[in-house]
């Protein structure tokens, strides 16, 4: 008797979270969506006000493509990523060769930048930039960028190499392969994966960073954030719709790019 | 001669010189610099060692907005854990086909600039926008809120805004774990509720930890909502180091501002872990 009515309320418990999971996650769901859904939609609004539905246009894409200030952000905003994803993926490439032959405890160290305030990033690398008086501008973005990426960027790519079946890379050295060759034959190869993801997302990073872009870029060079910021300050404008619309077809292609990519590597 | 063979035993080291350095160069060194500046004071052409600008700012208007940025972080991150554990549970253990799907959509969000995220809330929090126009519609209210610039309206983004941050590292933590040990706890006669709180609970401990850690410091320096949403009526460490070294080009006094924050964030830190352990005993290590 007493097992049957424990039973029960277990069974009880297990029926009212059947029930609450489901909404719950679709109520999550909505909350995610419903913002860029009308962000979205009105981006194709025939009107200036916000909350009125006045007809479909595409009036404000053709004024975005013409303002002359988003392509200038755009360019420095891309040349401050890819360089950043270059140096990034380079250093870290040249860190992991290093570890081919020997461990370092040093490396675990690398993520804690995770757990420093990007604010107190900025704000130190602000400070020693004017102490220096090294002039900001977009060399300093780069700086930047490649630091926070960094933090990224390693911890990737070293775990995909500590999954590295190390049997390839005795066997490798055994059949008279240099260090050399065994790396870029045999250890390059099944991390294509995992710099893949690293690059793409500190490309994402960077094109996304705000608080050190607005810390440490000059007054000359604004990027593609720092450009929303001030359109965001002036107000609601419909042209701010259709860039972040623009924004999201970008960072969903780039994303079902990456998960096309990584689960056709992965087989 | 030692030397020549000890530099080729360690030759591999070097090849790793430029991570460590861009890493001691633009982290270690500046931060370091940071503190030291905050004792420093601009004397003429000098500088002079003082106390002064941690003597202003240990005052009760400058704790009370480190006190306020720690509760935005301790509320910030404990609402984003209470929404993203069932998240990551449910994509993990209920929905099994279509789980890249509910991923992608989950993460979708966190690859699009965090700008156009606060910019989209505008639209549902403005007076005439789409939440007054909702609990007008249903006759909750008669006259639309003032939701912008309110608490209110910087609490629903900031989570909006740090949510997949939580979710994919308990996503990574409940997906690595292994079915054969829930499994086993319910063939030896387990509750489900039992079975959550000694397997599923502490072996995915770890990754709820490590996502809550990463939520509360990202949200203690948080400055882009409060100052868009909140109207910049409230200030917040973010805005006040913002303020110090942009507008009052103040540098001794913002650094100073910044190390003493600093500091409150790790000591708070260490308490909520010490709390962990002390809730959660267990430490699991994945194998």
């Amino acid at each position: 008797m007493f097992i049957s009515k424990d039973f029960d309320m277990i069974k009880k418990f297990r029926v009212s979270w059947d029930l609450f999971l489901p909404i719950f996650v679709g109520l999550t769901y909505l909350f995610l969506y419903v913002p860029i859904i009308i962000l979205v939609a009105f981006s194709f609004n025939n009107s200036l006000s916000s909350y009125k539905w006045n007809g479909f246009t595409f009036e404000w894409y053709k004024e975005l493509f013409s303002s002359s200030q988003i392509w200038t952000a755009l360019t420095n905003s891309l040349i401050v990523a890819l360089s950043s994803v270059f140096l990034c993926l380079l250093i870290s490439l040249l860190a992991i060769w290093c570890l081919l032959r020997k461990k370092y405890k040093l490396f675990d160290y690398f993520s804690s930048i995770v757990l420093i305030p990007e604010i107190a990033i900025a704000v130190s690398l602000l400070t020693l930039f004017t102490f220096l008086k090294i002039p900001l501008g977009l060399n300093t973005l780069i700086v930047g960028h490649t630091l926070l990426g960094l933090g990224f960027s390693f911890p990737i790519i070293y775990n995909a190499f500590k999954d590295v079946n190390k049997l390839l890379i005795e066997a490798s050295l055994d059949l008279g392969a240099s260090m050399r060759q065994t790396f870029f034959r045999i250890v390059l190869p099944i991390l294509y994966p995992a710099f893949f993801s690293a690059a793409l997302l500190v490309f994402i990073l960077s094109i996304d960073d705000f608080l050190i872009s607005f810390f440490c870029t000059g007054p000359t060079s604004q990027t593609l954030s720092l450009y929303i910021f001030a359109m965001i300050r002036g107000g609601l404008s419909p042209v701010v719709n259709a860039l972040s619309t623009l924004i999201l077809i970008f960072s969903s292609v780039c994303v079902l790019l990456y998960s096309f990519i990584t689960l056709k590597m992965e087989r | 001669m030692n030397l020549q063979r000890y530099f080729a035993q360690e030759a591999p080291f070097f090849k790793a010189l430029p991570a460590l350095l861009w890493q001691t160069l633009f982290l270690w060194i500046p931060l370091t610099f940071l503190f030291i500046i905050s004792f420093l004071k601009q004397d003429g052409l000098g500088w002079v060692f003082t106390l002064d600008s941690y003597r202003e700012i240990f005052d009760s208007s400058h704790i009370r907005i480190i006190l306020r940025s720690l509760l935005l972080a301790i509320y910030n991150s404990f609402v984003c854990l209470i929404l993203a554990y069932p998240m990551a549970y449910a994509i993990v253990f209920k929905i099994k086909k279509l789980k890249n799907l509910a991923l992608f959509l989950l993460t979708l969000p966190f690859w699009v600039n965090f700008l156009v995220h606060i910019y989209a809330w505008f639209f549902v929090l403005e007076y005439h926008g789409l939440l007054n126009s909702i609990l007008q519609f249903i006759g909750i209210i008669n006259e639309p809120l003032r939701l912008m610039n309110s608490w209110f309206a910087v609490m629903v983004v900031m989570v909006y805004a740090y949510l997949p941050f939580l979710v994919l590292p308990v996503y990574s933590a409940l997906e690595k774990l292994d079915v054969r040990l829930i499994e086993a706890s319910m063939d030896l006669g387990a509750s489900h509720l039992k079975t959550f709180f000694k397997i599923i609970l502490p072996l995915s401990f770890n990754g709820a930890k490590l996502g809550f850690f990463l939520v509360f410091v990202m949200s203690f320096g948080e400055f882009v909502i409060p100052t868009l949403m909140g109207g910049g009526k409230h200030m917040f460490v973010g805005t006040l180091i913002w303020q110090y070294f942009l507008t009052d080009q103040n540098m001794s006094l913002g650094s100073a501002f910044t190390a003493l924050s600093g500091c409150f964030l790790i000591l708070v830190l260490l308490f909520i872990n010490w709390l962990a352990k002390l809730l959660v005993p267990y430490n699991y290590v994945h194998k």
